[in-house]
């Protein structure tokens, strides 16, 4: 249903909105529309440094196919978003919850929440490189503490050590924005709808999972959504805790393709950021679908 | 009834878990910035607290503290107030004037907030290359605001969607055009917004790093975020005392901000992702 339009649309009211995005659309156009497109451009070239820059069809693609480095990197990505994201939903739920109560404290503690959240990502990465180290890191010192293990844990000496290094430094930095996302969607249920199942005599758990969870499902679906496309694309926590290693087995899709990009490969470099931009794309559409914008404007 | 009381008790443990949670690595950076010597867990070693590392990151030159902080405060700073300015005029548009286009237009500045930075950052390199402006400030501004205008679009659109347009009727109906009218009428009483949208993309632009990684060559242009990944000793160690101090002086701004405007950073995170 569309409301009553209060100024006529006429040429002029036209030309107005023109005037008034014009900034906008230009800044986008030139400097994110035209990047992609030349991202896509470039990956159909031979463009490396010292060599003459040539056409060369799909061959970058062709090169992906059979590129071992590349497919353990698409691997390490898809495992790390599969992984990392769960965990931020579950825990980012009990933070909303805990925040939604009805508590003296509750701004204190909203506050700390946001604390992670506001930290700049590569603080967040080289605290956790040094809470990682091997021979004085708070991580080790409390696995001593609580005798958890005889010996010093080599983090980010292994590749399991490394990857789950990687994905509790993540979910740290990420919870704060899941818990706030779901945070909102809590505060619009109505309370009657407690109060009713509270009179009905069920208990807390019930409620949850009868009321909480289905009312809540589609905020957690966009929460959900954007957390993957922001985890799709993670370079700066990996670049700084691990730089890709041990042996590159946490190297993800945008590090591995900056890797390229930073030795002046930029044809096969390019190949690599549009598979990163397809798949984030595929995902922005059903984000798009999931959360209902269009319905926003109405 | 037990109920209330096991609930109580998850709730308190809930908090204490959280509270751990959250705090222990920050709280953690800040003990080693204040350390003499960073591996003090490592037994036999006392812990002895010093301001050295924060005189040494302000007063040695070579260690070019001070300019990446001067480089990120005053490339987030402009890309704050320009990227408010820019969103704010495309959501007056939006949200007032019926225009062919205007929903599919919203629509897409959210689709340009998803796209990786990766699949842009190569072709970005070279256009910056192409006109001399790698290391400068002006190769990071126009990518930052580029890549800010999703967020600070759907703030501004949501504080305007709500102001009534009898405003707007109020005042074309004493003769006033449009752009008078976003001036003098619209962008007052948006203020909140317009604040709330220059705090968080201010604290997204201070944040940002590949771009800046690639963008950047030297301390001439290079924000704290690269500064703070690429920081070596003189000998090849890592001097961890500087980087936990360094990290603090560009953490603990951010988080004031946060935290003390806590509502709006609550509010609007939200809006950015959750329609309107």
């Amino acid at each position: 249903m569309r409301k009553p339009v209060t100024f006529t649309r006429n040429r002029k009211e036209g030309r107005t909105a023109f005037l008034f995005v014009l900034p906008l659309v230009t800044v986008i156009v030139l400097f994110i529309v035209i990047p992609v497109l030349g991202t896509f451009w470039t990956g159909l070239f031979r463009d490396v440094t010292y060599l003459p820059t040539k056409f060369a069809y799909f061959s970058n693609y062709r090169r992906l196919l059979t590129d071992s480095d590349f497919w353990r990197s698409f691997r390490f990505t898809m495992l790390f978003v599969a992984t990392a994201i769960p965990l931020e939903m579950a825990l980012g739920m009990v933070f909303a919850l805990i925040l939604n109560e009805r508590l003296r404290m509750r701004n204190a503690l909203r506050a700390t929440v946001l604390i992670p959240w506001a930290v700049p990502t590569i603080v967040a990465a080289r605290t956790w490189e040094l809470i990682y180290n091997y021979g004085y890191g708070l991580a080790n010192y409390l696995i001593a503490l609580l005798g958890l293990s005889d010996a010093p844990v080599n983090w980010l000496g292994s590749p399991v050590g490394a990857f789950f290094a990687l994905i509790l430094a993540d979910v740290w930095k990420t919870t704060p924005f899941v818990a706030i996302i779901l945070l909102a969607g809590l505060q619009t249920i109505p309370e009657e709808i407690y109060e009713q199942a509270r009179v009905d005599g069920t208990n807390f758990l019930q409620r949850f999972f009868k009321i909480t969870l289905p009312m809540l499902k589609p905020v957690i679906a966009v929460a959900l959504i954007f957390r993957s496309i922001d985890t799709i694309r993670i370079l700066d926590l990996i670049y700084v805790v691990t730089d890709g290693g041990p042996g590159g087995s946490t190297t993800s899709l945008s590090l591995y393709g900056y890797k390229y990009f930073n030795e002046g490969d930029f044809g096969y470099g390019s190949a690599i950021a549009v598979v990163v931009f397809v798949i984030a794309f595929l995902l922005s559409v059903s984000y798009l679908k999931v959360g209902g914008f269009g319905r926003a404007m109405e | 009834m037990n109920e209330a009381r096991v609930k109580k008790a998850l709730l308190a443990l809930g908090i204490c878990f959280m509270l751990a949670f959250c705090l222990s690595p920050f709280v953690w950076m800040i003990v080693v910035s204040f350390g003499r010597n960073p591996d003090f867990l490592s037994g036999g070693v006392e812990f002895a607290a010093t301001l050295g590392n924060y005189v040494d990151i302000l007063t040695i030159k070579s260690l070019h503290f001070l300019e990446y902080l001067r480089n990120s405060l005053a490339v987030s700073g402009v890309v704050a107030v320009a990227c408010a300015m820019v969103a704010a005029l495309g959501a007056y548009a939006v949200s007032r004037i019926e225009f062919r286009g205007r929903m599919v237009l919203s629509l897409a500045v959210l689709a340009f907030s998803m796209f990786p930075q990766i699949s842009l950052i190569g072709y970005l390199y070279k256009f910056m290359r192409s006109f001399g402006l790698i290391n400068t400030y002006l190769a990071l501004v126009f990518p930052y605001i580029a890549w800010t205008i999703p967020l600070g679009f759907w703030i501004m659109l949501s504080y305007m969607l709500r102001i009534p347009k009898a405003f707007d009727d109020a005042a074309r109906a004493d003769g006033a055009g449009r752009f008078m009218i976003f001036r003098k009428i619209i962008l007052p009483v948006a203020a909140p917004g317009m604040f709330s949208a220059i705090l968080l993309v201010f604290i997204a632009a201070f944040n940002e790093f590949l771009f800046a990684l690639m963008l950047t060559t030297d301390q001439s242009a290079r924000t704290i975020p690269v500064g703070i990944a690429l920081f070596e000793g003189l000998h090849g160690e890592i001097p961890w005392g500087y980087i936990m101090a360094a990290s603090t002086v560009a953490s603990i701004p951010l988080v004031i901000l946060a935290v003390a405007f806590q509502r709006y950073v609550i509010q609007d995170v939200t809006r950015g992702a959750i329609k309107g």
